[in-house]
């Protein structure tokens, strides 16, 4: 426990370090607030900000969003990814494709969407559900293509039928690349997000920064940054690395049998 | 063919090694008194269990690792650090995956800033010591295990060492190709006579090699047998051998009872 | 059924002398799709036109000079940006792999900025550099930054010790371990780190000239937006998409693959 404790402590330390440079630094240089914001100002800002509501509304129209694409997006490219897995020919066929629109994934289709869904919710949730769709559903895809047919020849020949063989086989072995898939997506997403934000709407992490910066309202700009950061970390390393650590512990054996 | 005229002897006097073992929390002392002499054109073999020490012996001898205590000189000069004067060969063959075979072995000379056509020169002469002069322009990983290892010895010899170092090479190698390695490096050892200090767990194979087998145990020096078995040794003829079996018998016993 | 699988077979084959029929051949159904539901008029004309109108605006842009205008700008400053990320973050990769405290000091700033993102930059970059070139460039040269630093530092450490003790012990200095081992042997990582470097920078420049460009492909597909022609939106996607796929698995990926499997590693 205090071994956590102490990794823990120890990553924070340069973090810590570089919060007392930044303030160093802006006494020293005497930097205007115009050009950066002190820990202060940045700080008056965040209790500003959660005392009138208007963080939370951010935050909560983000995630939102993130959180709907996101869950659209794995409902629909898990099976799509899992049933052109499952036959060589057709992924082999399909791969191609969805490489293609994996870079287009996000950001590329903001214009798009904007076009087809107007400004606001609608857009910016497709631009999130396309940017998890395509790397998820090919990721699914690579997964259940390279579960080695005999392990699937194993199963059947112990009985096992369709639904048996997918989620106790396929699925599983699988595992490790949704799981990778989905990260990676999610990561394309929240940038995608951030940049849709700025364009196509008014509430949001993004839409917050980019209307700070239109009236020079830097430490709202740099608690945005902070608070982007935050997120991000937290649900990239507290929840997406340990889970794909742990798939791949469990199952990655499954791939080099 | 030695380097120079002057007799290179090393003496290891008194060395330990102690360090700081993160997860045990506390110190560890791997080596904790061992004193040795090796004189010029000796081939040693320390053998020993896992853990006596023998590989922590060998990193310090060959610079890896800086010396808690006691001293390890060559003709009374202390050694400082990895060099050419002590070359290695290591178990893993560390053979540079990226330059070809003739690269590898003319690495050294090429340290020395000699320029590129005598470290070729160099390369091949090693080379052909071996029987492996045609693979030059080859990579590491077109060759065998057992060619690799060959390549590996050939590449430290080519800095004419004082002392070679070799640790566990022929571990990581099948059966047939480890005695056929070995009554090669006993080949090579009597046309060129380095100084070699062999490290092994297997106690047939330092009887086999050595002048002098040393026998290590939780950080100090057990036995120090010399073997009177004639050269050149040969498999065919040992492994009946009566000397040999005692020989060999001797060394395992004093192995197992530490 | 027998003739399904003639053809098939006769698909294999040419695929087997020239790849590039495997991969453009999935895109034809694709476009036969598309050019069928526009013909349908399963959407109105104005927000799915068809693969014929694209072809034409690419046509009508080409001959401008628009688009191949658009195209090496959006290209250049891909490049300048890579190029700068390149020269800062392989050396820091090396910095961060080689030392141990270095790492420990670095790493936890380097995930946190990362997590922030190269857009989120965009607005404070606006505020010191105005609607600018380089403020793009800056935005480009963060995004390539990570991932290049990141793989860098990985194929650092995962140059084994022995290769390091041969090397010492063959005579060379720290600095010759460097150049000599430390590099080639990081090189399949560095490869890797810089392909995807270029892929999060590809993307990071079209949504930066979306937001900020005066030219550029993404640009052109905003303005598009902002006047209601879709087909140069269309247009856009397309290129973009083509131009990195093509560099990407022509180019990078082969690259790639090479070093690996000269350093005797097997890649996928």
């Amino acid at each position: 426990m205090t071994q956590r404790l102490y990794s823990a402590f120890k990553f924070a330390l340069p973090l810590i370090l570089l919060l007392i440079f930044w303030e160093f630094c802006i006494q020293f240089f005497q930097v205007t607030a115009r050009v950066f914001p002190s820990i202060e100002a940045v700080f008056n800002a965040g209790v500003e900000a959660v005392n009138d509501g208007s963080i939370f509304n951010h935050i909560a129209a983000s995630l939102g969003r993130v959180a709907v694409g996101t869950l659209l997006a794995v409902v629909v490219s898990i099976p799509l990814g899992v049933a052109m897995g499952l036959n060589p020919i057709v992924s082999d066929f399909l791969s191609p494709l969805f490489r293609f629109f994996s870079v287009l994934a996000g950001i590329a289709w903001i214009p798009i969407a904007t076009l087809w869904f107007g400004y606001g919710f609608g857009a910016i949730t497709f631009v999130i559900f396309n940017a998890v769709f395509f790397v998820v559903t090919y990721n699914t895809l690579l997964g259940v293509a390279s579960i080695p047919m005999p392990l699937r020849n194993a199963a059947a020949s112990l009985g096992a039928n369709g639904w048996t063989l997918l989620t106790q086989v396929i699925l599983p072995g699988a595992l490790p690349n949704i799981v990778t898939g989905i990260r990676t997506g999610l990561g394309f997403a929240w940038r995608g997000l951030i940049a849709a934000e700025m364009i196509a709407t008014n509430v949001g992490l993004g839409y917050m920064l980019f209307l700070a910066r239109d009236f020079y309202k830097t430490e709202v700009i740099v608690l945005g940054m902070i608070i982007i950061g935050l997120i991000w970390l937290a649900i990239d390393r507290l929840i997406l690395a340990p889970v794909e650590r742990a798939t791949i512990e469990r199952w990655g054996m499954v791939r080099r049998a | 063919m030695g380097s120079g005229y002057a007799m290179k002897n090393l003496t290891i006097q008194n060395v330990s090694k102690t360090y700081f073992d993160p997860y045990a929390g506390a110190n560890v002392t791997a080596v904790h008194d061992i004193s040795l002499k090796v004189n010029q054109g000796e081939f040693i073999s320390i053998v020993g269990p896992s853990g006596c020490g023998k590989t922590t012996l060998l990193n310090m001898i060959a610079g890896f690792l800086p010396i808690s205590g006691g001293s390890i000189t060559i003709d009374d000069k202390a050694i400082k650090g990895p060099g050419p004067d002590r070359g290695v060969v290591f178990q893993t063959f560390a053979l540079f995956p990226w330059k070809t075979v003739g690269e590898n072995v003319g690495f050294g000379p090429r340290m020395r800033g000699l320029p590129r056509k005598e470290c070729d020169q160099i390369a091949l002469e090693f080379l052909s010591l071996v029987g492996l002069e045609h693979v030059a322009q080859k990579y590491p990983n077109e060759l065998s295990g057992g060619m690799q290892q060959r390549v590996g010895v050939v590449r430290a010899l080519a800095n004419n060492p004082d002392v070679l170092l070799m640790d566990e090479p022929f571990a990581s190698v099948d059966a047939q190709t480890r005695m056929t390695l070995q009554e090669e490096l006993t080949k090579i050892w009597q046309e060129r006579r380095p100084t070699i200090i062999f490290i092994t767990h297997d106690v047939a194979e330092s009887v086999f090699l050595a002048d002098r087998v040393v026998v290590l145990s939780k950080g100090r020096v057990l036995e120090d047998m010399p073997i009177q078995l004639q050269r050149p040794r040969v498999w065919e003829n040992l492994i009946e051998d009566d000397t040999f079996k005692a020989l060999s018998s001797q060394v395992l016993n004093k192995v197992r009872s530490a | 059924m027998i003739i399904l699988l003639k053809v098939w077979s006769l698909y294999l084959r040419l695929a087997a002398k020239f790849p590039i029929v495997q991969t453009i051949l999935p895109f034809i159904p694709l476009v036969i799709a598309w050019a069928l539901v526009t013909e349908f008029q399963v959407f109105p004309r104005a927000f799915l036109p068809g693969p014929m109108d694209v072809v034409n605006a690419f046509g009508t842009l080409t001959y401008k000079g628009v688009l191949t205008q658009y195209l090496e700008d959006s290209v250049v400053r891909l490049a300048v940006g890579a190029a700068v990320g390149v020269a800062i973050g392989i050396p820091l990769g090396l910095l961060i792999g080689l030392s141990d405290r270095v790492r420990q000091a670095v790493w936890p700033v380097l995930l946190f900025f990362q997590a922030i993102g190269d857009i989120a930059w965009l607005p404070i970059l606006l505020v010191w550099f105005g609607f600018s070139l380089t403020t793009m460039t800056l935005i480009i040269v963060y995004t390539v930054l990570f991932p290049i630093v990141l793989n860098t530092s990985l194929g650092v450490r995962s140059v084994s010790i022995d290769l390091h003790r041969a090397a010492l012990s063959l005579g060379a200095s720290k600095l010759r371990v460097v150049w000599e081992v430390v590099l080639p042997g990081a090189l399949p990582n560095i490869m890797t780190g810089l392909r995807n470097g270029l892929g999060y920078g590809w993307r990071a420049l079209i949504a930066t000239e979306i937001i900020v460009g005066t030219s550029g492909i993404g640009f052109m597909m905003f303005d598009a937006r902002r006047a209601g022609s879709v087909v140069e939106i269309l247009l856009g996607m397309v290129v973009l998409g083509t131009l990195w796929y093509v560099v990407d698995s022509w180019v990078l990926a082969p690259i790639e693959r090479a070093t690996g499997k000269r350093w005797g590693l097997v890649t996928q």
